[in-house]
């Protein structure tokens, strides 16, 4: 074990509240550390919906996290327009939603102060033929789609440039305490297995979902209550536009259109523990049965793949009974552990991406009125950098950075969505060493209707060759850092998603890159394994055992493979980075 | 109306094989497929039988057909008879096959870097399935600007012991990547591309020149760093699978001659360069006995009289056409081919009469790991046939007189970790084809009406 030096503020859990906070203490001229045990945004945030909340939702039962999500949402459109898609939203009224809901609903949304406007059903049918022609009111809502690591990225560069830092794939595995302060916590490289200690004067827990386990490593007792929320992931945009019932919440009654595909949601359904859990095909079946309200042809349409997020819901110590997960706040609380008997730990709970900020904004406000800070925040009047206003997504503008890179003749790794051999190569410049799955957060490669059957093995032949050749002064570091399934490991499938993937603890996958890849698509394509999917499956897996050999992989992870040497030191690979 | 004696739906492996053996025993043939088959993404091997723990295919069959409900178990005495008499049509066509069902299955590299257990192959592939001496060096050798090859991934997945199990493996592996004649700037190659070049004999003998100087050099200095220089010894060499699609004979003839080390190809990713030669031999040899051939129209309907079929009614993009069958036989790829679908709530179909598919229950279809060394229980799904591979219901009793199921329709094979899929086509397809042939030629035939005309929308 090696001392890894001292910061004010140590940070963990590297979702996008978990970034927020690091931005926002940096700001205030705080030196912060932020660890995550994996690649950043692959818990709650990675495995989230996809959605930009204009509060609508909120609306009727929840006024005040309403109120939050519409001036957040107002906020992110100005300082990270680069990560929003400017869908709008639609809240629809079918024939199966509740008469005295609707007609309460645009009051509802003027109290919380959410632009809601009606419009002709014609209207919106014109805009968005799909939808079920039955439905008899639309009231329009400023919804948008967010891209979550992109989010990530850039309040993480904002926060280095204030000179704090971040670092992945490190977990904390223990603290040590002088009476009632955290004094230091251990950390370990999920690489390389090296720990290190890190001295601080302040923790923060923005561990989401796992802010139970965290605090348990300080002997504090965190009643978290997980909630599932399974998503489908449809292989095109059927709508262009977020599309709401207009109903008390429920399951399978919102679909958000999330770069080439639409994301139907969601399930709530509590789970005891956040990384493991199953999607059954019931669950599917329910799901597209509800989402038949919206969009009659839905049964017909190619599903891509299932995944699940667990909200990080808070169950308060009050003994207050709650019989739905869904009924409890969306809101955030910042719980303060000093009543634990821990004098400098605070836990961010509860809240939603599109309240990250303020998330971020009341945390911090808590830990510098502890250490003395008197700066205010500045987040909100801050535009994040690496911001191109007004260039959302678009269907089509991959196709046209190909047409500028060569056309038909430009190197495509990626068909299905349209990665091109410079796009990975510039992705791994800048965060060599990394999976293939870090990869496809980045690029969304494997995204798309094959599942990785086309570019995995191509993505990592790419890879042997930039180290075989020492490109880019990787000189040979350490092997492809695979995706370690803990849920496999632990008999339970965990599905992942094209918004979502298993939070990755980054050890090196005995069976290699190719192998642990295709595996984590496969989870996300077991549960909905059906009609053309399933063909693409069937092939897939054809192709792996028959022409590849790919069992073979396999069998040498669990042979010789196992014993294969760990990657270099973590000083050298952070360096890299 | 035109008619065939025998209409076979589907043109992969076992329906080429059905054709040609009903079309050889005298029959009027008429194949009819949505597209093109497993050939296309095949590895252009017959994978006959390579369970875990089986030493040669011979053996490995014996294993599957003592499994209850295995095709095997009615089938496995035809494997041997059907392989050798399609390897010599396959030969007469130019496309030869080595290896036997006693042959020792060995670990063959792959272009993943991985191994698979291989016995029989065509030429090309043939020396990756010698036992490695000791000493005996592999370089692998890829083409700049193919996106379906990588040849260090490949050399550093060979080069971990355990990829090769217990079988010998080459004492190194070396990558070495080549740059071919007016292809320099060149990035987005697939392999029908490179395979047609290949054809062109001018072209082919500026690349092999290239070729044998690279693998020269990358022979000289194994790993590179000029350590070695000047070493010998044998060896082979391992390149990508499009080394030709017409003309492919002659040129691997030509490579042979003149590159430094044995040379063959490794199967890739579909196209599949070795199983478009198999199709288009299987399909030249099949029009040569009379048979015909359409490709890109699905099946529409089928009309049938009681348990006979009648006619098969086909659907390209503007028309229809009906074609009298004397009989029918369905050679629609199981799930992979399209010829069983799956519905969202697990309800199993056939696509072209709609026969009864037996299947696990939805929540047991699929293992929880992708590589799971026992296979996924949904690869037995299929239909259940008799002895002469008619489709039976529940109770084992014929459904339709005149049809016959083939290939990787049939229930009871676990193909991907049985590596059975290549053997149970051509048996299957030998034994259907035959019976339906000899009894088409023993009676009248329907009609000598050309088939093939097609009715306008």
């Amino acid at each position: 074990m090696s001392g890894a030096g001292a910061v004010d503020v140590l940070v963990v859990g590297g979702g996008a509240t978990g970034a927020g906070i690091l931005r926002d203490l940096a700001r205030r001229g705080l030196r912060a550390l932020l660890v995550e045990r994996g690649d950043f945004g692959t818990g709650t945030t990675g495995r989230y919906h996809g959605l930009l909340h204009s509060g609508g939702r909120y609306a009727m039962r929840d006024s005040q996290a309403a109120r939050e999500c519409i001036v957040e949402n107002r906020v992110l459109r100005r300082i990270a327009p680069a990560s929003i898609e400017d869908t709008g939203g639609y809240f629809v009224a079918t024939p199966d939603d509740p008469e005295d809901y609707v007609a309460a609903f645009p009051a509802a949304c003027a109290a919380a102060g959410i632009e809601c406007e009606e419009i002709p059903v014609a209207k919106a049918l014109a805009r968005e033929p799909a939808l079920n022609p039955k439905i008899r009111r639309v009231f329009r809502l400023p919804d948008g789609s967010v891209e979550p690591w992109n989010l990530i990225d850039a309040n993480l560069a904002d926060a280095r440039a204030h000179g704090s830092e971040a670092r992945s794939y490190q977990r904390v595995v223990g603290f040590e305490r002088e009476g009632d302060r955290i004094t230091a916590a251990t950390l370990r490289d999920e690489r390389s297995g090296a720990t290190t200690t890190i001295s601080t004067r302040f923790v923060v827990s923005a561990a989401g979902a796992w802010a139970g386990r965290l605090a348990a490593l300080t002997g504090v007792d965190l009643a978290m209550r997980p909630g599932k929320g399974v998503m489908l992931i449809y292989n095109q945009r059927m709508t262009d536009t977020v599309i709401n019932r207009c109903h008390l919440s429920a399951d399978g009654d919102i679909m958000v259109p999330v770069h080439t595909v639409a994301i139907l949601g969601t399930t709530d359904v509590r789970v005891d523990d956040p990384d493991v859990y199953d999607i059954t095909r019931g669950e599917v079946a329910a799901l597209v049965a509800e989402g038949e309200k919206l969009f009659p042809d839905l049964g017909r349409m190619r599903l891509l793949r299932a995944y699940a997020g667990v909200r990080p819901l808070y169950e308060p110590p009050a003994g207050v009974q709650v019989s739905q997960n869904r009924a409890l706040s969306r809101a955030h609380t910042v719980v303060d552990h000093r009543l634990d008997g821990v004098d400098n730990f605070v836990s961010i709970v509860g809240g939603k991406l599109t309240t990250y900020r303020l998330m971020a904004q009341d945390t911090v406000d808590s830990v510098a009125s502890k250490l003395g800070v008197t700066e205010k925040c500045t987040t909100a009047d801050e535009i994040l950098p690496n911001q191109v206003p007004g260039k959302t997504y678009w269907l089509g503008h991959r196709l046209a950075e190909h047409e500028a890179e060569g056309g038909g003749d430009a190197p495509l790794l990626c068909e299905c969505e349209f990665v091109t051999r410079s796009m990975l190569e510039a992705f791994l410049d800048e965060h060599w060493p990394c999976s293939i799955d870090d990869i496809r957060r980045g690029t969304r490669l494997g995204m798309g209707p094959c599942q990785g059957g086309f570019c995995t093995f191509r993505a990592s032949g790419l890879i042997a060759e930039r180290v075989a050749r020492g490109a880019g002064g990787w000189g040979g570091v350490g092997p492809v850092v695979a995706a370690a399934d803990g849920g496999a490991a632990s008999g339970a499938a965990v599905a992942s998603g094209a918004a979502g993937l298993r939070g990755a603890a980054a050890i090196e996958g005995p069976d290699g890159p190719i192998v642990d890849y295709l595996r984590e698509r496969f989870n996300g394509t077991r549960p909905i394994a059906a009609g053309r999917q399933l063909q693409e499956l069937w092939m897939v897996l054809g192709i792996y055992h028959g022409a590849l050999g790919v069992d073979s992989l396999v069998d040498a992870g669990r042979g010789v493979g196992a014993g294969l040497a760990p990657p270099g030191p973590a000083e050298a690979r952070d360096a890299e980075r | 109306m035109p008619s065939a004696d025998v209409v076979v739906v589907g043109a992969g492996l076992s329906g080429l094989t059905a054709a040609l053996a009903a079309a050889e025993s005298g029959a009027l043939v008429q194949v009819l497929a949505r597209g093109n088959a497993g050939t296309h993404w095949g590895s252009g091997g017959l994978d006959v039988a390579a369970p875990p723990g089986a030493r040669s295919p011979r053996d490995g069959l014996a294993t599957l057909a003592a499994l209850p409900g295995h095709p095997y178990s009615s089938l496995g005495r035809d494997v041997e008879p059907a392989l050798a008499w399609i390897r010599a049509i396959l030969a007469a066509e130019g496309l030869a096959y080595q290896g036997s069902l006693d042959a020792p299955l060995q670990a063959a590299p792959t272009s993943i870097g991985g191994t698979r257990p291989v016995a029989i192959l065509p030429t090309a592939q043939a020396a990756a399935a010698r036992p490695w001496a000791p000493g005996e060096r592999l370089v692998v050798c890829g083409i700049a600007g193919f996106k379906d090859f990588w040849p260090d991934a490949i050399a550093a997945g060979l080069s971990r012991p355990g990829t090769w199990g217990a079988s010998p493996r080459p004492e190194s592996v070396d990558a070495v990547t080549v740059t071919l004649p007016g292809l320099a700037a060149r990035h987005n190659l697939n392999a029908v591309e490179l395979a047609r070049r290949f054809d062109d004999k001018a072209w082919r003998s500026a690349a092999i020149d290239r070729i044998a100087s690279a693998v020269d050099a990358a022979w000289a200095d194994p790993g590179g760093d000029a350590a070695g220089v000047g070493a010998t010894g044998p060896g082979r060499v391992a390149l990508p699978a499009v080394l030709g699609l017409n003309d492919h004979p002659a040129l691997f003839d030509e490579l042979r001659r003149r590159l430094p080390l044995e040379p063959f190809e490794l199967p890739l990713v579909p196209p599949s360069l070795p199983g478009m030669r198999l199709y288009f031999a299987l399909r030249a040899a099949l029009i040569r006995m009379g048979g015909r051939v359409r490709i890109g129209e699905g099946i529409a309907h089928v009309e049938r009289d009681g348990g006979r079929v009648t006619a098969v009614a086909t659907e390209a993009a503007s028309r229809t056409s009906t074609v009298r069958a004397g009989a029918l036989i369905i050679a629609t790829g199981g799930i992979a081919g399209g010829g069983i679908v799956a519905d969202n709530a697990g309800h199993l179909y056939e696509t072209v009469l709609g026969l009864p598919v037996e299947a696990p229950e939805v929540e047991a279809w699929l293992s929880r790991d992708a590589f799971d060394r026992k296979g996924h229980p949904l690869e037995a799904a299929g239909i259940r046939v008799d002895a002469d591979l008619r489709p039976v219901d529940v109770s084992g009793a014929p459904l339709f007189e005149n049809v016959r199921v083939v290939g990787s329709m049939l229930a009871g094979q676990r193909s991907l970790h049985e590596r059975c899929r290549d053997g149970v086509a051509v048996a299957s397809g030998f034994r259907a084809g035959r019976a339906l042939g000899a009894a088409a030629a023993s009676a009248l035939t329907p009609s000598q009406e050309p088939a093939g005309s097609g009715t306008a929308r």
